[in-house]
């Protein structure tokens, strides 16, 4: 890794450069909650948030997005993706996006995620937990790679991690902005790392989870949740890693139609639903416990669908907490 | 094939033949002859059938990859889609993408006994297999135990009964359960006494000795039949490893990436689309959730 400093003095200036490698959207406050927001100025944006409602993934997977226009009978891709900056994402989305990398990259490739991944210039930047974050306990509070810049506060500018050449490029081209890391900042950069590192509320104990979850299949704390769960679907809007779409094919005018995608939850009824009206999750309890499976799978290869963001717990209207269900399965077992 | 993963290709419909009051079988074939050369699929994979405008849905091919230039897909009407489909005519042109889907496991079952046991539709991926069969000769003995519920209900008639005629001269042993009797199937039990019977496909396992050690089980048909099949064949001895079975769920894009198709729990994730439709009892035992 390759570390510069960034003096609070020249942070505007950095900012308006990167203004210049495209649009740039950065966290905004808006009533109580923040969100990624297209901006032209360091002041428009709040950098001290915790979370923004719906993560980063808008970017990449929209929530409603065309992917073909109907040309004299064939499909005709939808493009016009231009570059653009994502400024201050937290370490924890970071993760999210790799998640959805495993997905969307994997064979075959998904061309507009790829695109817009490559198109997407990503500011990392620091941030202190909040009662709903549990990603150190998930290995997902700290992003080795996955973003362009990575910004660290330090009481006077930013210790900046470069993690990709065009990161480098980015940094170099404006070598007059930065400066060398000095000992003491990196004693700065240490004790901010300590102090974020206590202030954790909350945690998902990892060790046996994945197993444990799975042998209480038939626990009754499914199913008290369950009932309480109004099947609202915020949890998936909001959710970094939940990916389902669904494919809807319109007609514009008489002669043209398009084909878009757009987001499913899983507390849907229809998200199992097959010809015959056959339904693979045909009550809210299948539903609820296929999300938190999803959610909760170890992949032997990248570990847990859970980056520990918090967003579920703060925005489901029922006050479902992810990590107090999980906990109380895991519970019933005994 | 390279590019957008969702774009589909145009296919001319060749022929439109009704073989029951429901299902329709559409033999296809790509305009792009290079496509048509290129094409090749397993016995149980499936495509997507792109109607340009109205939508998608997924058929397994019904045809055999040992013959090529043309694909077969055989198509109940159930619901929005499948009834445009069915008012297509030869000449028509629609989409199809894929091949996709693991398909059976062809070569590791060579020389073995097979085993195919269908009900009603599922009758359509392993028509596949059954053409692959006999269009290469490489099993010792084929096995179609074959579910329906009535005489206007059997898929491919002509086939099934030509093999009811001759299989054995192909080492291939047709046996049909009935369930709602008629004239025509009292004459084909009349015909066929040892393998024609009124009842359901379970009932064709009885009488029958397999070579268990050397077989394997090919299994497709509606959620509850697996159950009492998968009984008869494990009191039979029969491995889960060896028992195979294509599955179904609603599916969206065919790779992996919309999530509908996704089963299982904490330890066990299963794409449908990807990892399946094929999968052995080995694999539902270890999946919640598979069947
Ligand atoms: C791997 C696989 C192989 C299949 N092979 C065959 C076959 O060989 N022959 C055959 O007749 N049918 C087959 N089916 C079922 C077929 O896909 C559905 O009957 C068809 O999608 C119904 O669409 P519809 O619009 O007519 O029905 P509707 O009930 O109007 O469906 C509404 C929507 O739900 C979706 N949907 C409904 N049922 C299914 C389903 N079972 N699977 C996936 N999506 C569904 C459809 O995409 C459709 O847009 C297969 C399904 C799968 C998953
Ligand atoms: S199945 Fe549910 S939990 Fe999993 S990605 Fe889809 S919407 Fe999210
Ligand atoms: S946000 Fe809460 S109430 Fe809504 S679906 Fe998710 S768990 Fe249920
Ligand atoms: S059909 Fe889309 S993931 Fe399987």
């Amino acid at each position: 890794m390759r570390y510069v400093k960034l003096p609070s003095e020249n942070f505007g200036e950095f900012f308006n450069f990167l203004q210049r490698l495209g649009p740039t959207y950065g966290p905004v406050k808006e009533g109580k909650t923040h969100h990624f927001r297209e901006v032209k100025g360091v002041s428009e944006m709040d950098l001290n948030y915790t979370r923004t409602m719906l993560p980063p993934k808008k970017f990449f997977v929209r929530p409603r997005e065309r992917l073909f226009r109907l040309e004299n009978g064939w499909w005709k891709e939808e493009d016009g993706e231009r570059p653009f900056v994502l400024f201050g994402v937290h370490a924890c989305d970071i993760h999210g996006l790799k998640i959805l990398d495993k997905v969307y990259l994997s064979d075959p490739v998904d061309p507009y995620y790829s695109k817009r991944r490559q198109n997407a210039f990503i500011v990392g930047i620091s941030c202190m937990p909040d009662e709903y974050c549990f990603c150190k306990s998930l290995g997902t509070h700290f992003a080795m790679d996955g973003f362009d810049l990575f910004l660290h506060e330090l009481p006077d500018g930013w210790l900046v991690r470069i993690g990709s050449v065009r990161g480098h490029e980015v940094a170099w081209e404006n070598e007059k902005l930065f400066e060398e890391v000095t000992d003491e900042d990196l004693r700065h950069f240490k004790e901010f790392e300590e102090k974020r590192a206590n202030a954790f509320q909350k945690e998902i104990p990892q060790e046996g989870l994945a197993d444990m979850l799975d042998l209480a299949y038939n626990s009754p704390v499914w199913k008290d949740y369950a009932e309480k769960c109004l099947a609202c679907g915020n949890c998936n809007m909001v959710c970094p890693t939940c990916r389902c779409y669904e494919v809807c094919d319109s007609w514009v005018d008489a002669y043209s139609s398009v084909r878009e995608r757009r987001y499913d939850s899983c507390f849907m009824e229809s998200h199992g639903l097959v010809a015959g009206g056959h339904n693979f999750r045909p009550t809210r309890l299948d539903r609820f416990r296929h999300r938190y499976y999803c959610k909760s799978y170890f992949d032997p290869s990248s570990g847990f669908n859970c980056v520990g963001c918090g967003r579920w717990d703060e925005f489901c209207p029922a006050g479902i907490e992810h990590v107090k269900v999980l906990e109380e399965v895991r519970g019933s077992l005994r | 094939m390279t590019g957008n993963p969702y774009q589909s290709h145009d296919a001319r419909i060749l022929e439109v033949k009704d073989l029951t009051p429901r299902e329709k079988l559409f033999t296809l074939r790509f305009i792009d002859p290079e496509i048509n050369e290129s094409f090749t699929f397993k016995p149980g994979q499936f495509v997507i059938v792109d109607v340009r405008g109205f939508g998608e849905f997924p058929i397994s091919l019904c045809s055999s990859p040992t013959r090529k230039g043309y694909i077969q897909l055989c198509i109940r009407k159930v619901g929005r889609m499948t009834k445009f489909v069915h008012k297509m005519k030869e000449g028509d042109v629609v989409g199809i993408r894929g091949p996709y889907g693991n398909g059976f496991p062809m070569e590791n079952m060579e020389g073995s006994n097979l085993i195919l046991v269908a009900g009603g539709l599922g009758m359509a991926p392993l028509r596949s297999v059954l053409w692959y069969t006999l269009d290469t000769g490489k099993y010792e003995h084929v096995w179609l135990l074959y579910g329906t519920k009535a005489y206007e209900d059997i898929l491919f008639r002509d086939e099934i009964i030509h093999l009811l005629k001759h299989g054995e001269t192909m080492n291939c042993t047709v046996k049909m359960a009935y369930e709602i009797e008629s004239p025509s199937c009292i004459y084909l039990e009349r015909g066929f006494s040892e393998r024609v019977c009124r009842g359901v496909v379970t009932d064709l396992f009885r009488g029958e000795s397999f070579d268990i050690e050397n077989s394997y089980a090919l299994i497709c048909g509606p959620p509850i039949m697996y159950r009492f099949v998968i009984r008869e064949l494990l009191n039979r001895k029969l491995s889960p490893g060896r028992i195979y079975m294509t599955l179904e769920r609603r599916m969206r894009c065919g790779v992996g990436k919309c999530g509908h198709c996704v089963v299982g729990t904490s330890v066990s994730m299963k794409y449908i689309c990807r990892d399946g439709p094929v999968f052995t009892y080995w694999d539902a035992l270890a999946t919640r959730g598979l069947i």
